[in-house]
This record gives C-alpha cells, structure tokens and sequence, in this order.
C-alpha cells in the first residue's frame, strides 16, 4: 500500500489550523501567567483569596475553543479562568475581580473571585456552591430546545463536583430529555484534600456516564488537541440533536487548591512531579516546536502576554471600589423597583 | 434456593396481611375516618416480605409514602398503625403524623417520609453507625422508581460504596412515579446499570414472586451483614391502585392493570408456588387467611376505640425531652 505523500498534522485533521493552535497555546499561556500573579498577589496582601487554574489549561483551552462565542452558553465553574479568557475576558477583568473592583464584569467587586458572569461571553453566572450548575446548564439546554434555538450548553466541574445529587438529576434529566448539553469534568484528582479514590468507588468519572444511557469519553487533559477532540464530538452531537455528553478531562492542579490551602499536607512531591512532567503548556509547545513555528514566537508571546499582564495589573488597582452605597444593587433585577 | 414450610407460609402471611390491611385502610378512607391521604402498597407485597423477612428487630428499614407494607414486613403493631391513621392518641405517632410518618424505632423502622428519596441518606447513616459501632447490623432503605431520580439516591449510593457500608437499596420500580412512566423518567432500558455508576453491584429482581424477592433480599442483607458493602436491587413490580387514594389514572389503561393482577399477582404466584411443592395444603391457607383478618379487624377495632389525638398536647414531642 502506498503512503500518502504527506501525512496530516493532528491539527489538520481536527479542522485546524496552525494559527488556531498557536492561539490556543497564547491563552493557555495567559492562563499560567495569570495564575502567578494572582498568587503572588494573595501572598503580597493585596489579593484576599484566589484560586488558580495552574495544571488546568489544556482541559479548560482545549475544550471552551469548541464553544461558538455569542452563539452557544457556558456555565462554568470557579477554576475556569482559561474558559473564561478563551470566550473573551481579559486579563485586566480577572485582576477586577481579585481586587473586587466596581467595574469586576463577573459582579461588580460583590462575589468571590472567578464567579464569571458575563452577559456578552453568554457564561451564566455560578453559586458557590458545587454543582449548582450542572441543572443551571440543562435548564438553558431545555430553553434551547423548547425555543427552539440554536445553541448548545457546555458546562464545567470538578470531579468532587459529580458528587453532589444536583449532578444526578442533571445528568438524568439531559439524558431523558436529549438536551444539547455537554458536561465537560475537570478530573484533577482532588477535591481540596480529598482524592479521587475516596470520593467515588468507580475508576472513572465518565463511567458514571452509562448509569444514564449517555455516552461518557475520556480526554487526556495534559493534551490540548486531545481534549479538543473529545469536546468536539461531544459538541457536535449536541449540535446535531443527539443528546448529552459527558467528557471527562483528566488532569492534575500543580498549586493548592486555593490561597487558603496547604496541599503538602495531602499529597506528595513525588506525585506532583510526575504530573509537571506532563505539563499540558510544555506539551502544546512542544507540538508547535515540531510544527516549525519559531522559538522566539513563542518567546516574544510570553513577553506580551508578561507585559499585558503587568499593565492589566496596575490598570484595576486604579479603578473605583464598589461603593458601599450601592450594596444592595443587583440583588434584584433592577427594574424590579 | 428451597424454602421451608414454615419460612413459606410466613412470607404468605406477611402478603396477605399487607393486601388486607390495605383493602381496610381504603374502606375507612371511604368512610371518611382516615386524615390527610394514603398510598396503597398492593401489587407489591413480595418486595417488603421477600426482604424485610432476612432483617432482625435490630437491623433498620427506612420506607416511603407507599409505606404500610414495609412498616407490616418489619413486624409493626396493626393496631397502632390504624390508630395512626385514624389520627388517635394511640398511634404510632400519637395520631399526629398519619400515614406518612409512621416509624417504630424499637422494630428499627426508621420511619415513612413524604420527601420522595428521603430515606436513602437516613439508612446510608443508619448503616455508618452499624460500621462505626462495629456491630452487624444492617440498613434497609426501601424506594421508588421516582425516589432514584433523585439526588439523595446519588449521594447515598455513593458514600456507602466508597465506605463499604452495610445497606441495601431496595428500589421498587413499579413503573410510575405519579403519573410518570419509568420509560419517561430514565434513558437507560435496564436501571440496575445505574449501580455500576457507583461500583456496587446491581440486581434486577422479578419483584411479583416472593421466593425473587426471598432470595435476592437474601444474598444482599448477608453481604452487607458480612461486611462487603452494599447492593441495589430493583424490583420489577407493580401498584394495583392509584398513585393516591381517588387518583383518575389516565396515564394508564385497565388492559395493563388487568395483565398484572391476573399474570403476576405476588399473592396468586406464591399460593401456585406452595401448593405445587406442595409445603402446604388449601386448608392451611384458609386458615392464615381467617387468621389475617381477625388480626387487621383487631387493629381496626382497637385504632376506633382509642381516642383522637388532643390539639391540646400538640406542642409536645417537637422536640427531644
Ligand atoms: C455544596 C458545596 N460543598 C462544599 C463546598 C466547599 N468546596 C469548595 S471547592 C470544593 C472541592 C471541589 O472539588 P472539585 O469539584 O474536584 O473541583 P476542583 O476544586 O478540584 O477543581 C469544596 C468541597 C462548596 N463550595 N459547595
Ligand atoms: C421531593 C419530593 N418531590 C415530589 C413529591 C411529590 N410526590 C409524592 S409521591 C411522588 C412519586 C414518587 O414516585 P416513586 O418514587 O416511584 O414511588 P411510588 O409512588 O411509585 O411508590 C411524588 C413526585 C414529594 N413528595 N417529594
Ligand atoms: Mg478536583
Ligand atoms: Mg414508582
């Protein structure tokens, strides 16, 4: 049998370009970058809380790059900065939030930090209570039905997140109702301090998928292509009116779970280590490498996103703090007076 | 699995006396004796006998809105159970909670509840006690095809899978929730696949034949007493009456309801059962039959004897003294 002449790149025959992947890889980048500065701004006192997204970049990038932005809803969860970046947050409105600015665009500087909400993005905003938006995203893929519109609903949690019954009757209810809706599972081995192998007596979380009669997919989370692809598919038998999926991405957090949290007390160097090996950041830019996109590109991106972040920085330190005046706003529907 | 004469008559007793408490129950509701409303548990009479007949008094039940039958298989008092039901001061609530609530904690029965699913939590912790006391005894969490639709089923399950816990889930899927269809309810054909969901195992059990239900109940109640952790069974099985007493049912036809009552009456099948093995005779059941109505007419007379709960003392019993 004769080889094709040229075997196509991965990303060519996931409907790619090479560009696309470059993009994915910039605000996977960004992401990370974000990420450090939150931290360091926690440990500085300027930040009160954050949580970041470090580890996660892949499963976040890779996946929201299947939402058609303005057209399809996302509900995600708090770890999603990625998601929210990709779907057109700036840098400067995640610092709005971790100072809890006037002008944060998730709540106007009321919520906690990386409580997205963005009418523009179409991500409906969350509770901080887990799971909560497991039945918040079937409720918008039942409207979707009903009216039938066009879009579909992708929506983000962590593996500890499916333990909550909301998830049940969500993962029920999408099935029954074959709703455009894709549950995508940030498989990060833990949920705060408790890992995944005391949290559910199954190896999988997509094997919960079955209990449902719902097809259940894994994605390697340190693969942004990868997790692309599965998302993908999942997406378009949303779109083609085939029901729900759920996609695991499985994963690992490199920082703590929170500001708040000291992992050293629950896992090991060793195990960390081996998940850095695995950087989900040096594996795409390693794919771009091997795709001949020059080193400094990539070298020259890390120095504007660096700078993008600095000026994002000091550009929400000088915007207004909410008002206390104006505290009981938004609580209600503004017309509603 | 043979089952002796004894064990045999027994679980035909346990029947029989659930479908007659049940025809009585409907009669005073009729008669306007009875507050608030009833569910009937006939049709599915095999399930709590089949299963509650492997429990001790200290093993624990938890039961339903549809939960005179469990309360009856776990050896409850008839005539504290009508008195309940007759809202008198005798009941196993004092005549305040009615047939939703009764619960009788000396016989482990954990209690009715009205909240569709509610019970699974309370056996799941009923189970960690059995655990963390070290002792073998078992929980017993009874529901509907509704009740695992929700998301009490899904916690529940799950922490007693990953901590091993010696529970059984005994989901009566009688194929309606209301006016639900179990078809409309689930997107899977075969519901004991949810259990694999958890890492527990799953059994589908014909819940019209009580040596199903016997043997089924069986082998989960000794692998949780053994300590290997729990088990769903669902019984395939079905409600004679309405959802609720006067319950129209347009949501299904008489051919269906006739099919089950002539083909798979639990009753009929464990009455063919014995005879053809011959463990008993046509008297024998006469007999349990003449003694299961005086028993159920002796809880009706003793409940209409007793006096009605007083608005008076209605503050005591909130909470613990
Ligand atoms: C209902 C509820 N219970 C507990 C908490 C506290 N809590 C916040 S995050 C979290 C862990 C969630 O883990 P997982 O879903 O795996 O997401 P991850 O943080 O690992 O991305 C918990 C228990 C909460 N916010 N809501
Ligand atoms: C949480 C909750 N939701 C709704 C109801 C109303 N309700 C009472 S019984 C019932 C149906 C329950 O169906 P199933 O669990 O199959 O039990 P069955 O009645 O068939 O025995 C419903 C929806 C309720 N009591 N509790
Ligand atoms: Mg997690
Ligand atoms: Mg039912």
């Amino acid at each position: 049998m004769k080889m094709a002449a040229r075997t196509k790149a991965r990303h060519e025959s996931l409907g790619l370009s090479l560009e696309d992947v470059v993009q994915m890889y910039r605000v996977m980048l960004q992401t990370r970058m974000i990420g450090e500065r939150m931290m360091q701004l926690n440990r500085m006192g300027k930040a009160m809380f954050v949580g970041v997204a470090d580890g996660h970049e892949a499963a976040e990038v890779g996946s929201a790059w299947c939402i058609r932005k303005g057209v399809d809803w996302c509900v995600p969860y708090y770890r999603d900065v990625g998601v929210a970046l990709v779907l057109g947050q700036t840098a400067k409105d995640q610092f709005l939030g971790v100072f809890a600015k006037a002008t944060d665009p998730n709540s106007g500087g009321r919520q906690i930090v990386n409580q997205f909400s963005d009418v523009k993005a179409k991500m409906l905003s969350g509770s901080v209570h887990i799971a909560t938006q497991f039945p918040h995203a079937v409720g918008l893929a039942l409207a979707a039905k009903i009216r039938k519109q066009d879009h579909i609903v992708v929506t983000y949690g962590g593996e500890g997140a499916t333990s909550p019954g909301d998830f049940h009757e969500a993962m029920n209810f999408a099935a029954v109702h074959e709703l455009p809706v894709v549950f995508v599972i940030e498989n990060n081995q833990y949920a705060i301090s408790t890992p995944v192998k005391l949290q559910m007596a199954v190896a999988n979380v997509a094997d919960r998928a079955a209990a449902y009669g719902m097809p259940g997919v894994i994605a390697d989370g340190t693969d942004v292509l990868d997790v692309y692809e599965k998302t993908k598919q999942a997406c378009d038998r949303a779109r083609g009116g085939d029901g729900p999926t759920l996609v695991e991405v499985k994963c690992y957090r490199y920082r703590p779970h929170s500001s708040d949290d000291d992992d050293s007390r629950y896992r090991s160097k060793d195990e960390l280590q081996a998940w850095l090996q695995k950087d989900p950041i040096d594996k795409a830019a390693a794919y771009l490498l091997q795709q001949a996109v020059a080193a400094s590109r990539l070298e020259d991106m890390r120095q504007e996103i660096a700078a993008d972040i600095e000026a994002a920085i000091t550009a929400a330190e000088n915007d207004p703090d909410p008002d206390p005046a104006t505290l009981t706003r938004y609580v209600y529907g503004e017309d509603a007076e | 699995m043979n089952i002796a004469r004894d064990t045999a008559l027994e679980l035909y007793r346990v029947m029989g006396t659930i479908r007659r408490f049940e025809q009585r129950a409907e009669q005073l509701f009729g008669e306007n004796k009875i507050w608030g409303t009833i569910h009937n548990y006939s049709g599915q009479e095999a399930v709590a006998a089949g299963v509650s007949a492997h429990l001790r008094d200290d093993d624990w039940i938890t039961s339903t809105h549809r939960g005179h039958g469990h309360c009856i298989a776990k050896r409850a008092d008839l005539g504290k159970m009508f008195a309940e039901l007759l809202g008198r001061e005798t009941g196993y609530c004092r005549g305040r909670g009615g047939s939703m609530h009764i619960a009788d904690t000396s016989k482990g029965n954990l209690g009715a509840n009205g909240i569709v699913g509610g019970g699974i939590p309370i056996a799941v912790g009923a189970a960690l006690t059995a655990k963390q006391t070290k002792t073998d005894r078992v929980a017993v969490s009874y529901f509907g095809d509704g009740g695992a639709n929700q998301g009490t089923f899904h916690e529940g399950l799950n922490l007693a899978a990953i901590w091993a816990l010696p529970v059984v889930f005994v989901l009566e899927n009688n194929q309606y929730a209301e006016t639900n269809p179990v078809r409309d309810a689930f997107a899977v054909e075969d519901i004991a696949t949810r259990a694999a969901g958890y890492g527990m195992p799953g059994v589908t059990v014909n819940g019209q034949d009580v040596r199903e239900t016997y043997r089924a109940g069986g082998e989960a109640v000794a692998r949780a007493r053994r300590g290997d952790g729990p088990t769903l069974l669902v019984m395939d099985t079905y409600r004679y009456g309405g959802h609720y007493y006067g319950d129209p049912q347009v949501y299904r036809s008489k051919e269906e309801i006739e099919e089950w009552r002539a083909k798979r009456d639990p009753l009929a099948i464990a009455r063919d059962w014995i005879l053809t093995e011959k463990l008993a005779s046509p008297a024998d059941f006469d007999r349990i039959d003449t003694e299961v109505d005086a028993a159920v007419e002796r809880g009706v007379k003793f409940a209409e004897a007793s006096p009605p709960a007083s608005p008076i003392t209605l503050p005591e019993d909130v909470y613990a003294t």
